[in-house]
């Protein structure tokens, strides 16, 4: 794998496409070449130029591995109000002295989104615009990287099954007494770390130093879940929890909720212009991988922008700052999305130790919490369109709906796979419903208005659940799974290790794991 | 079709040898946006345009694009000249207008057949 950083200087219009060829003289030297290599070029030269028309300086990331090609290019400007008008083919703001050497053409970012796999625009006002393309080299799309947020300690398993039957996916598996995940199958929710009370799944997070270890250069931003702020019981309010993590040394302290306000206030524009309803809204990242992999059919029914851990990466693409993970799917969006590694992940496990042995330590200083007009709070106009639903099971259960056509009467579908939205996930103690109040009634100060808007585009169904890459074969593979299901005693005990009869009979046809059998059929299953 | 067949119809000088009067074409794209140019430029294509400037020679360079026709009169700056021997780049200038210049490509290229691209 390669990653290379090429500057792009803002308004130089003679030195314009000198990162673009020093790309293309890389993978050239690579072997690149081809549809895949003209992909890459129209993709490179149209970011450098928007970098050259409309900002003040930029550069282009990219990384090749072999599977896939990533480009990113992240520049300090103007950034784009309005990024639905800035897609348009042919609408452009750009100068006369770019018009007249043949640009402005308004073609730009199209062009760009035509020729990639993947594609995303985060830009906020004021602060600059990012761009990043994923062209891949095979045609069929590598597997997303699901599966990856979660860490297995298997020498705390007692093998009491509970996670096979939790797992709304079916992606758990106990062999030989030890857990497994098949990662095509899991979407990072968090069922299986709240159902397993032995603590066998956890998010793999490094351990890290103070926030002056983390960065050299002195304290930066941390971003954290609003619940992490309200772990700590009665005695210590979100206001003390706050002034604890000032004086470990974070200048400031953000919130990913604030990009929950920006992420509706577009996906209720973008259902307002949709004929087809319910629109689904990309707010929690493991919902969105759930539709990707179990109801493809509703993959063009997901509002096209980023889930909001994903738009608070982007703002901090220029800095360094620390993020706190509420849960493993955003875990895994983080470790994808930091191309430069210039991001800091921090357990809040270790994060909320920390706070607390500072706050037994430090006088109380008087700190103020900025708020976002919360989801019921002040600024709640909430539209009577959108369905908010949390929890797993409801989540399931109103996609199946939605995929029957059946959810049609509603907008929006803003589902959560934990309760209450993230103040619910697992890896937080304190109950959702009273670490919600407790933020809800701390010291309110009016928090700075985002301008940001974000685009990603388009999603693909995950293979995860097709049984092999030829129809043909996964035909007689199907075949060969139902036969086999029917000889299986259909009691899903799980003791076999597989939640269902059904999902044995598949890891026995894909060949998933060596000797496996139902120990109650007298044929084994294994014929 | 070699360069050297395609351009005896248009009357042009050539400022910029590039590749050669032997360069294979096998099309000719015509246009004054770059993005278009960009997007259909290729390792058998001639670009006509009313453009001169040295962006024209980056495309070409990127998009291993064997030649540039530049129409009507238009001089092409230092620039383009100097970015066109490092693109190996072929650059024609033409005294037609555009119309004339892709009409008489045209048909040197597909004779009178009017359905081909």
């Amino acid at each position: 794998m390669i990653t290379s950083c090429f500057p792009i200087a803002g308004g130089r219009f003679e030195d314009a496409g000198i990162a673009s060829r020093k790309l293309k003289e890389q993978l050239k030297k690579i072997g690149v070449a081809g549809q895949i290599m003209r992909r890459i070029m129209i993709a490179a030269y149209e970011a450098e130029m928007n970098v050259v028309i409309h900002a003040f300086k930029g550069n282009l990331w990219a990384r090749f591995d072999g599977e896939q090609f990533n480009m990113e290019v992240v520049d300090e400007g103007p950034g784009i109000a309005d990024l639905h008008l800035a897609m348009k083919p042919g609408f452009s703001t750009a100068s006369v002295e770019a018009k007249q050497l043949g640009f402005g053409a308004g073609m730009g970012l199209p062009n760009i989104e035509k020729v990639s796999d993947l594609f995303e625009v985060y830009s906020q006002v004021g602060q600059g615009t990012r761009v990043r393309s994923t062209i891949y080299l095979k045609t069929q799309p590598v597997e997303q990287s699901a599966g990856q947020g979660l860490s297995i300690h298997e020498e705390l398993c007692v093998g009491c099954l509970d996670c096979l039957k939790a797992c709304p996916t079916r992606a758990l598996r106990v062999w030989n007494g030890q857990p497994h995940i098949l990662s095509a199958l899991c979407i990072e929710c968090t069922t299986c770390i709240e159902t397993c009370r032995w603590g066998v799944f956890k998010v793999p997070v490094t351990r890290s130093g103070n926030a002056s270890k983390e960065s050299p250069a002195g304290a930066h931003t941390l971003v954290i879940p609003r619940a992490l702020l309200t772990q700590f019981g009665s005695k210590i309010p979100p206001t003390a929890t706050l002034a604890a993590l000032i004086s470990l040394g974070y200048k400031d302290i953000r919130f990913t909720e604030e990009w929950d306000q920006e992420l509706r206030r577009m996906v209720s524009r973008y259902a307002a212009e949709r004929e087809v309803h319910p629109v689904i809204s990309p707010i929690c990242p493991a919902v969105v991988s759930l539709v990707e992999s179990q109801f493809p059919s509703l993959i063009p029914q997901i509002a096209p922008f980023m889930t909001p851990i994903e738009a608070a990466v982007e703002a901090w693409a220029l800095g360094t700052a620390s993020f706190v993970p509420a849960c493993p799917s955003q875990h895994t969006l983080l470790k994808r999305a930091d191309l430069s590694g210039r991001l800091r992940i921090i357990d809040p496990a270790e994060l909320s130790a920390r706070v607390l042995r500072q706050v037994g330590t430090q006088t109380e200083t008087p700190v103020r919490i900025r708020k976002h007009s919360d989801r019921k709070g002040s600024g709640g106009n909430r539209d009577p369109g959108v369905l908010e639903a949390w929890g797993i099971r409801n989540v399931v259960e109103i996609l199946e709906q939605a995929e029957r056509g059946l959810a049609g009467d509603f907008r929006i579908l803003e589902l959560s796979c934990c309760e209450n939205g993230c103040y619910g996930t697992p890896l937080f103690q304190e109950n959702p419903y009273m670490a919600e109040k407790r933020w809800s009634a701390s010291v309110l100060e009016p928090g700075r208005p985002l301008s940001v808007a974000s685009i990603r585009q388009p999603r693909r169904a995950r293979p995860g659940m097709r049984l092999d890459p030829d129809m043909c074969k996964a035909i007689e593979k199907l075949a060969r799974i139902d036969e086999l299901t029917t000889e299986l005693p259909g009691r899903d005990c799980g003791v076999c290790g597989a939640p269902t009869c059904s999902s044995l009979a598949e890891d026995i046809v894909l060949e998933r794991h060596p000797g496996l059998e139902c120990p109650f059929s007298p044929t084994g299953g294994s014929s | 079709m070699k360069l050297e067949e395609l351009i005896e119809v248009i009357d042009v000088r050539m400022l910029q040898p590039g590749g050669g009067r032997g360069a294979e074409i096998a099309r000719v794209f015509a246009g004054d946006k770059i993005s278009a140019l960009l997007e259909q430029a290729g390792p058998e294509t001639m670009l006509v345009t009313n453009l001169a400037n040295a962006q024209l020679a980056c495309v070409a360079e990127l998009m291993d694009c064997p030649a540039l026709c530049l129409v009507g009169g238009a001089e092409p700056d230092s620039q383009l000249l100097e970015a066109a021997v490092r693109a190996e780049t072929s650059v024609v200038v033409c005294g037609l207008d555009m119309f004339e210049t892709c009409g008489r490509l045209h048909r040197r290229l597909y004779g009178d057949d009017t359905r081909q691209p």
